[in-house]
């Protein structure tokens, strides 16, 4: 897999780099800035993009917004956005364009290398990765949503591993289940969510924006 | 002794000058104002002339500024005019300005300085006309014009003393206007400056601010520091056991469960640590309040409808003060009033921000009620100088509103 980093501090981006060395992820560029970014997405059309949310000049939002011009700008390359603190708005603007090859997570998760590299690679593959606590905080509300109201708490606990970006396969080791229920879990959500059928993923994706939405953020 | 040989010769002499001169001119109609609050406050006594008296006192507050008309450009002197009162009535704002000691002591300066213009007036124009007509006195006589000479002379030796007397009271009369001026400084700082109260509660005002403002930011780089700081160090000392894990073999189970081990510690302070700066500053401020306020609506475990219309960003210490007031109410809502949902608005307008927060729980929230921390969110409005109102009647819903000055 080819990526390259945008993070302003020499120890993450230092550590980073090494890390994914070892595992045969191989990082084209590692730039401070949103600029650099930029750049370095136009010259080595990465798969992934690794972008730290908070950058010079202003440190609030720059990796926010360089992610979303790099998704609007080239479709092919994914962008995980790592961040040292939670914020749902966040999460919120980078998938309600281009809700695919997109990724939300806490900094913190990279000390789990094997949750971090599995996320790089569903990103690659064209998929989502959303933070648990990111899904911890949309899920606590209780809903207005009617569709997401009707969920069964097996068939939450199911939309939030599937929020999270997780596979079938992924969610039935988790939750120790078999195969074949979690996917008739997945087609009730699907169908209490009214969502029309479509490729998997892309429903799957559908009903995370659900819960997204859900939280109706009005701010003008 | 060169101090007085220079007096006529400094600049500062001629202003003063003017300034004693043109007083008489200001003076003049600004008598008007105590003379005419003589005659209507008898009248206000009885009731019918306070409409008056509070009239008078209005333009009484104007004259720091009529004053300063020369003070300010001639000696430099500022005379801050008094702040506008605010009353929320007319019959308020009349109190306001009967109670408020800023226009009746204008209105005595106006009255004490009518004499002493008139003597300073007198000062400078006898010092400097009258002690050069003096000074002359033998070029009067020798050409015959010697009516000029203010004093009458009979003969040509006596001339020399008269140019001598205009030559003391040229070098004499500056200090003499300078204590005249010096004196008009005490009474005006006296009569028309804020008083010694006003003064301390504006130190006192400024020196608050400053000291928010310096708490506000020593937070903020607290959180900057354990974010950048602290959690990549954290971060990095976890990557850094990750690839010791990865460089073990299978069968060292013993060194792979401590290197375990050490991640997992890891992560629970990384946990501990976002927990710390989330009380401590949350740094979803720094890209203003929509953003942060939509984060803290999303992780309150009810459904809040956010609205948000700024015209302008708040300051830090009031954006600070929105975010902890919305976040206390939040838990407030979820944990003591059993609400199913809230509605959080943020407004600015008038110079005043305001947020609301409305739930549909069982009210009956009180400032003396323990738990709530109301009281902790009064203290905390006050500091900067707003209010927190608080209507909940038993069974719901609550209202409270936060009003802040200055946005």
């Amino acid at each position: 897999m080819r990526t390259v980093i945008a993070e302003d501090n020499v120890l993450m981006r230092d550590g980073m780099s090494a890390l994914l060395g070892d595992h045969d992820v191989s990082v084209l560029a590692a730039v401070s800035d949103a600029a650099g970014l930029l750049a370095a997405v136009e010259e080595h059309r990465p798969d992934v993009a690794i972008v730290d949310v908070r950058m010079p000049p202003t440190f609030t939002d720059e990796g926010v917004r360089a992610a979303i011009a790099i998704r609007s700008a080239y479709p092919e390359t994914g962008v995980l956005v790592f961040s040292q603190w939670v914020e749902t708005v966040y999460a919120n603007q980078l998938l309600r364009d281009h809700p695919e090859r997109v990724g939300y997570l806490l900094k913190d998760r990279i000390v789990s290398t094997a949750a971090f590299l599995d996320a790089l690679r569903r990103i690659a593959d064209g998929g989502v990765a959303l933070d648990p606590e990111v899904i911890r905080q949309l899920l606590s509300a209780p809903t207005v949503d009617a569709g997401l109201a009707r969920l069964t708490p097996r068939e939450r606990e199911i939309l939030a591993l599937l929020a999270e970006g997780r596979s079938n396969v992924a969610i039935a080791a988790d939750l120790r289940l078999a195969g074949r229920s979690v996917e008739k879990h997945v087609t009730a959500i699907f169908t209490k969510l009214d969502l029309p059928p479509a490729p998997t993923d892309h429903r799957r994706v559908r009903a995370v924006l659900r819960y997204l939405e859900a939280q109706r953020l009005s701010t003008q | 002794m060169r101090a007085v040989l220079v007096g006529p010769f400094e600049w500062r002499t001629w202003r003063q000058v003017l300034y004693a001169v043109a007083g008489v001119v200001l003076s003049a109609p600004a008598l008007l104002v105590p003379v005419v609050l003589v005659v209507v406050v008898p009248a206000g006594l009885v009731g019918v002339g306070l409409p008056l008296v509070v009239g008078v006192l209005l333009l009484a507050r104007r004259l720091p500024r009529w004053f300063g008309l020369l003070s300010r450009p001639l000696l430099g002197w500022e005379l801050p005019p008094p702040p506008p009162l605010r009353g929320r009535t007319l019959l308020g704002l009349a109190r306001l300005v009967l109670v408020d000691g800023r226009g009746w002591r204008a209105a005595v300066y106006a009255f004490v300085k009518v004499p002493l213009a008139f003597v300073s007036a007198y000062v400078a124009v006898v010092g400097t006309l009258f002690a050069v007509m003096l000074i002359f006195s033998p070029v009067w006589w020798a050409v015959g014009a010697d009516d000029l000479s203010p004093v009458g002379v009979d003969r040509r030796g006596d001339t020399a003393y008269v140019s001598a007397i205009g030559v003391v009271s040229l070098f004499l009369f500056p200090w003499l206007l300078r204590g005249l001026v010096a004196l008009d400084r005490a009474l005006a700082t006296l009569l028309l400056g804020p008083g010694p109260a006003a003064e301390r509660i504006d130190e006192l005002v400024t020196s608050r601010a400053a000291l928010t403002a310096d708490a506000a930011a020593t937070l903020r780089r607290l959180e900057r520091d354990l974010h950048d700081g602290t959690q990549a160090r954290l971060v990095a000392l976890g990557m850094t056991l990750a690839r010791i894990e990865k460089r073990l073999g299978p069968d060292e189970h013993e060194a792979l469960a401590l290197v375990d081990a050490a991640r997992g510690g890891v992560t629970d302070a990384l946990d501990e640590l976002r927990e710390i700066v989330r009380g401590i500053h949350p740094p979803a401020l720094d890209a203003g309040l929509p953003t942060a306020l939509g984060t803290l609506a999303a992780r309150s475990g009810l459904p809040v409808t956010v609205s948000v219309s700024l015209d302008r960003t708040p300051s830090a210490d009031a954006a600070t003060t929105v975010y902890f007031t919305a976040a206390e109410l939040l838990s407030n809502a979820a944990k003591h009033a059993g609400a199913r949902t809230v509605e959080l608005s943020l407004s600015g307008a008038d110079g005043w921000l305001r947020l609301v927060v409305t739930d549909d729980g069982r009210g009956g929230a009180a400032a003396s009620s323990t738990g709530t921390g109301l009281r902790g969110l009064i203290a905390r409005a006050r500091a900067l100088d707003g209010r927190l109102e608080v209507s909940s009647p038993d069974g719901g819903p609550t209202t409270v509103v936060l009003s802040l000055p200055g946005a």
